[in-house]
């Protein structure tokens, strides 16, 4: 094992995280408000543009957003040390994602040149910088275990989803150039691909390692099956390669392995010994439970579906994956970063006066245990407005509403959490001598 | 269970499991058998620690050189988890259920994250550059 550089305190300054995750609730806002003006002809296909704009404005405004912030954390626990220059990089990712992709919602629904060149650019340089700053911690061979494993495949995936993203932009491109018809038919392979890897292997594979880590530990809970921890994260993986060649036979083994996944996942939440009330655990069996309902639907002979299922068949799937399933995995991890990371920066603060501490807020007062219980109700409805939706377009404005409260009452609670966090860190100034190493 | 990765994560669990029926108990108001368990916990994390600081740590400081590094980095945050103990105990000890809830939530969270750095890095190195360890964990073993 490699120690050198090792630090196991680089905790990167509190700004960084929280500007990301801020960031993540304000597009899915934007999402709600795309629903509301775009109507019922948003629902029509996966390929309408403003369909690819609200895909877009999930995966990359909400997931990735949340995800890139909540790794800048997670690298100096299981990998020993974080990024370089966190500061530098963090914040240039951030600016360049959010503009990147606020960009590349514009040019799904207003298709130009000048937009198409300003998302390509900023969102290459955004990835490119980021999974470069990561992987510089991942090639170490430091941190041990399955995390890591599937921490490394999951930023790979996202490598992978880049590049192909921007070669399906540049083909969009040339086809709004009117280009030929096989481009499109080949850009719908590739679009499946794009999309496989995203769901799959980025985010998918990320919340599979970090779950095998975090459940057993914070729910004091037997460990996942530890066949299930080696060759799960794998296994996804080898099928994500297949998929390149064989799409359908891939997705019907990723669809396999995540109800394994829930059904163990389910398991150990069932097993573990503490179980006083929490958010998240309930978010966390929401979304293996979706997962399972998912599965269901997917196996299902088209024989036994009615013809209206039949015909949204593939929007239900990726729905209850995103909104039911990753969705609902990061507002239950948010739960626990956002007041957890206040605290431990505030009383990283107190390390020269212990007397300090006592003006702390613990973690339920940085983030009130209700407030984060009717985020998870907002979610259940907001989710289940958004399968109504699908089956009956009418009725968009309902889960443009749930959504639009959903995540404003999301991001109250971030606002609430941060701004305590800094009136806190203002008396500490008056409290504490100057640490000249802030 | 004679390695020290092995050792030293089983008295990890064992913490746990003291913790979360402590508060269990606190949340359903039994306050005598949190203060039991409670007290079982706090003794056992006080052991933990001590063993870590006083042997461990000072014998892979030793072996490697690194004597800023990580283990630096876990004493530190053993004051941490120290002074979160003794606010518990406050808690405990004024009968406040939801003071007491919201510190043990802190509290969990905190040792997990050190938990994790150690069990992943810091434990599986030990097993790596200290040479007498079996000899170690049975001396602990003959304590506990």
């Amino acid at each position: 094992m490699n120690s050198s550089g090792l630090s196991f305190n680089a905790l990167p300054p509190i700004d960084l995280p929280f500007r990301f995750f801020i960031s993540a609730p304000l597009f899915v806002l934007l999402s709600a408000s795309l629903i509301f003006y775009s109507g019922e002809s948003l629902w029509l296909s996966r390929w309408q543009p403003s369909m690819l704009a609200l895909t877009h404005g999930f995966t990359l405004g909400f997931i990735t957003m949340v995800m890139m912030g909540a790794l800048l954390q997670l690298l100096p626990v299981i990998g020993g040390i974080g990024i370089a220059k966190p500061r530098l990089i963090a914040s240039s990712c951030h600016a360049l994602l959010v503009v990147g992709t606020l960009s590349l919602i514009a040019n799904f629904l207003w298709p130009s040149t000048m937009l198409f060149f300003l998302s390509v650019f900023l969102l290459s340089v955004c990835f490119l910088l980021y999974i470069g700053a990561v992987a510089w911690v991942l090639v170490k061979k430091l941190g041990q275990g399955s995390a890591i494993t599937g921490l490394r495949l999951s930023i790979f995936s996202l490598f992978l989803v880049v590049i192909i993203g921007l070669v399906l932009l540049s083909r969009t491109q040339l086809w709004f150039l009117g280009d030929d018809f096989s481009l499109l038919v080949v850009s719908k392979q590739l679009t499946n691909i794009h999309a496989i890897l995203g769901l799959f292997g980025w985010a998918g594979l990320l919340i599979i390692a970090v779950s095998f880590q975090v459940i057993p530990m914070f729910h004091v809970a037997p460990s996942f099956p530890s066949n299930i921890t080696c060759s799960i994260p794998v296994a996804i993986f080898t099928c994500l390669v297949v998929s390149y060649f064989q799409e359908r036979i891939a997705l019907n083994l990723l669809v396999f392995l995540h109800a394994i996944f829930a059904l163990s996942l389910l398991w150990v939440i069932k097993k573990r010994k503490r179980k006083i009330p929490d958010t998240s655990i309930q978010y966390w069996q929401l979304s293996a439970l979706s997962l399972l309902v998912l599965t269901v639907l997917y196996y299902i002979p088209n024989d036994y579906l009615s013809k209206a299922i039949l015909q949204r068949k593939t929007l239900l799937l990726i729905s209850l994956f995103i909104y039911f399933y990753l969705f609902s995995v990061i507002q239950g991890m948010l739960l626990k970063i956002l007041p957890f990371l206040s605290y431990t920066h505030l009383q990283q603060r107190c390390l020269t006066d212990f007397s300090a501490m006592k003006y702390i807020p613990h973690m339920h007062e940085f983030l009130n245990k209700k407030h984060g219980q009717w985020l998870f109700y907002l979610h259940v409805f907001s989710g289940g407005s958004m399968l109504i939706t699908i089956m009956k377009p009418s009725t968009f404005w309902l889960f443009s509403l749930l959504l639009f409260i959903e995540f404003l009452w999301l991001l109250f609670i971030m606002i609430n959490t941060v701004s305590l966090y800094f009136t806190v860190d203002k008396r500490l100034n008056v409290l504490l001598p100057i640490n000249p190493n802030r | 269970m004679n390695t020290i990765p092995e050792y030293m994560t089983a008295k990890h669990r064992e913490c746990d499991d003291v913790f979360s029926e402590a508060e269990s108990a606190v949340a359903q108001q039994n306050w005598p058998l949190a203060l039991e368990k409670w007290q079982c916990f706090a003794q056992e994390l006080n052991q933990h620690f001590n063993q870590e600081e006083d042997i461990l740590f000072p014998k892979f400081e030793q072996a490697t050189g690194m004597i800023a590094g990580p283990t630096q980095v876990m004493r530190m945050e053993h004051q941490q988890m120290r002074a979160l103990v003794q606010e518990l105990d406050n808690a405990l000890a004024a009968k406040v259920k939801d003071e007491y809830l919201g510190l043990s939530e802190t509290l969990m969270v905190m040792m997990q994250q050190h938990n994790m750095k150690e069990e992943m890095m810091l434990y599986p190195m030990m097993a790596e550059h200290v040479s007498d360890g079996n000899k170690i964990v049975d001396a602990f073993k003959s304590v506990s």
